[in-house]
């Protein structure tokens, strides 16, 4: 079933700056999809018309088949509780703890005046707590999110999307900021998490070697307009170097070892 | 010839600077010779103050406390009035220009009365007593913290509001999840800052009236007795400095 479409999806930012031209694409509920394509692709754009971080210029984008580029404020915010999303630079309140960062994914499903006093029902701390579980951090929950190394960090960041229950898991760049062990253990956890909860996830990668190992649909982006899409085993260099515009350098791949379960403490 | 602009400036700069010394010097009919007069007499004045008058120690130390608790509750109330200016005139979190151009210059307006004229200010309206201390100090202070304050609110990262903006949280939550634990321990620190500087002026303000131990120094300059005077500047240094030391730790640990 579709879970999210793209129809003449386009967003031209102040300046006359066109970020995305036209793009038309369908997503099936659950599908693990790599969004590729060099910084200033659009990459980034496309992801946040999902929920609207960017509202698209023209087309129309429907989640779930109800067209979402209409909904008022209120809508709006309901409908983005429902969509994790995660940063490259993880987006965490560096002093607060883990868990109230992790609470954070539960603002939208609770009551304004008990977030207000902190008040967080058992049950909404329980899914916090089991959130912080899901990516093994469980141990962490009460120390300061700066005091935590920056796989940690992220693991925060997907256990604070995963705390909202999503139905859509939006990942900008989640890698970007790691060293290349710590990225593919991160990437193991989203797709790990995609399979078990059938949660659909987007991810934003320029590392090529990532995008093949771990997507399994790839979309490919340059200069705005939609030039890939499809499977990740029909996609080899030649693909890349179309999509990128350029012949590939060691720049494009991660790299590092795949095993890293553990990689640090 | 072509004309060194850069040397000419230079020239230009230094001569106005020194234009304006020796204006001021000039107007004030000062030269070294009088200062160096002055000198012997700087030297007797704190000769007179020792021994410090030791039948004053209780009378000073109780006044200088009610400085103390003059600059807590005047601060207190900066602090408390300040906090939501600064938010109100920090640019780059949503407040629309037109408030953030009016509050920045409502703090502009604050900072310009010294605090000595709004004591005598207060100590006109109120009477003269603490009350008058405590006001001065705490409109004063609002000036100096809601712009240090809007300053740490312009500088926090914005990733976390952009997180719960994603999530669907409401403006409270973001406010009081992404905003205000980024800048509570600033806020803090910058809250004891003022209160160091408060204490000095809340020493002071007793000159114009409003209470603490510039009451006592007050009343022991003009009789001239300066051994009361020794003992009330003594007991002014050694609080002013332990309480510094303290802030100054607690203002580190905490940010």
């Amino acid at each position: 079933m579709e879970i999210l479409e793209f129809e003449n999806v386009s967003v031209v930012y102040p300046g006359n700056v066109e970020a995305l031209k036209k793009v038309s694409l369908t997503i099936k509920e659950g599908e693990f999809v790599v969004i590729v394509g060099l910084s200033g692709a659009g990459k980034s754009t496309l992801l946040r018309t999902v929920n609207r971080l960017v509202e698209p210029t023209e087309g129309i984008i429907r989640i779930g088949g109800r067209d979402i580029t209409k909904l008022n404020k209120k809508e709006l915010k309901k409908m983005r509780a429902q969509i994790g999303m995660i940063f490259q630079n993880f987006n965490l309140v560096n002093r607060s703890r883990v868990v109230r960062n992790v609470l954070a994914g539960r603002l939208s499903y609770v009551p304004t005046w008990r977030t207000m006093l902190g008040m967080f029902p058992l049950k909404d701390k329980e899914i916090a707590l089991s959130a912080l579980e899901r990516v093994r951090i469980g141990e962490k929950a009460n120390v300061r999110a700066d005091h935590l190394s920056g796989g940690q960090q992220q693991r925060v960041g997907i256990a604070r999307a995963l705390a909202q229950q999503p139905q859509i898991i939006l990942a900008d760049e989640p890698v970007a900021s790691l060293d290349p062990p710590t990225s593919h253990a991160v990437m193991k956890d989203l797709r790990r998490i995609n399979k078990e909860d059938n949660i659909t996830t987007l991810v934003n990668l320029h590392f090529i070697d990532l995008a093949q190992e771990y997507g399994e649909r790839i979309i490919g982006l340059r200069d705005g307009e939609l030039v890939f899409d499809g499977p990740a085993s029909e996609v080899d260099e030649g693909v890349f170097e179309e999509i990128y515009g350029r012949s590939i350098t060691d720049d494009d791949l991660r790299g590092g070892t795949q095993v890293a379960p553990r990689e640090e403490g | 010839m072509k004309i060194n602009w850069q040397l000419f400036r230079r020239i230009v700069n230094l001569a106005v600077i020194l234009g304006v010394i020796i204006w001021s010097m000039e107007g004030m009919n000062i030269n070294l010779e009088r200062i160096a007069r002055g000198i012997p007499s700087i030297g007797n004045i704190i000769k007179l103050m020792f021994p410090p008058d030791m039948d004053f120690f209780s009378r000073s130390l109780s006044a200088m406390m009610e400085s103390i608790q003059i600059a807590v509750i005047g601060t207190t109330i900066a602090a408390i009035l300040a906090f939501p200016i600064s938010f109100l005139s920090a640019a780059k979190i949503g407040v629309p220009f037109s408030v953030v151009f009016l509050a920045k210059q409502i703090l502009n307006a604050i900072r310009t009365f010294p605090e000595l004229i709004l004591g005598i200010f207060f100590v006109a309206s109120y009477g003269p007593g603490p009350l008058a201390g405590v006001m001065a100090i705490g409109i004063n202070s609002i000036g100096m913290l809601g712009k240090l304050n809007s300053e740490i609110v312009e500088t926090i990262d914005r990733g976390p509001i952009e997180a719960l903006e994603a999530s669907g949280s409401n403006r409270a939550e973001v406010f009081l999840y992404a905003i205000f634990p980024q800048v509570l321990p600033q806020f803090l620190a910058t809250a004891l800052y003022r209160f160091e500087l408060n204490l000095r002026a809340a020493t002071v303000l007793g000159l114009v009236g409003a209470g603490g131990i510039g009451v006592i120094l007050l009343q022991s300059l003009q009789f001239r007795r300066w051994p009361v005077v020794g003992m009330s500047l003594l007991i002014i240094i050694v609080v002013v400095t332990i309480i510094d030391y303290t802030s100054a730790y607690i203002r580190k640990r905490i940010t």
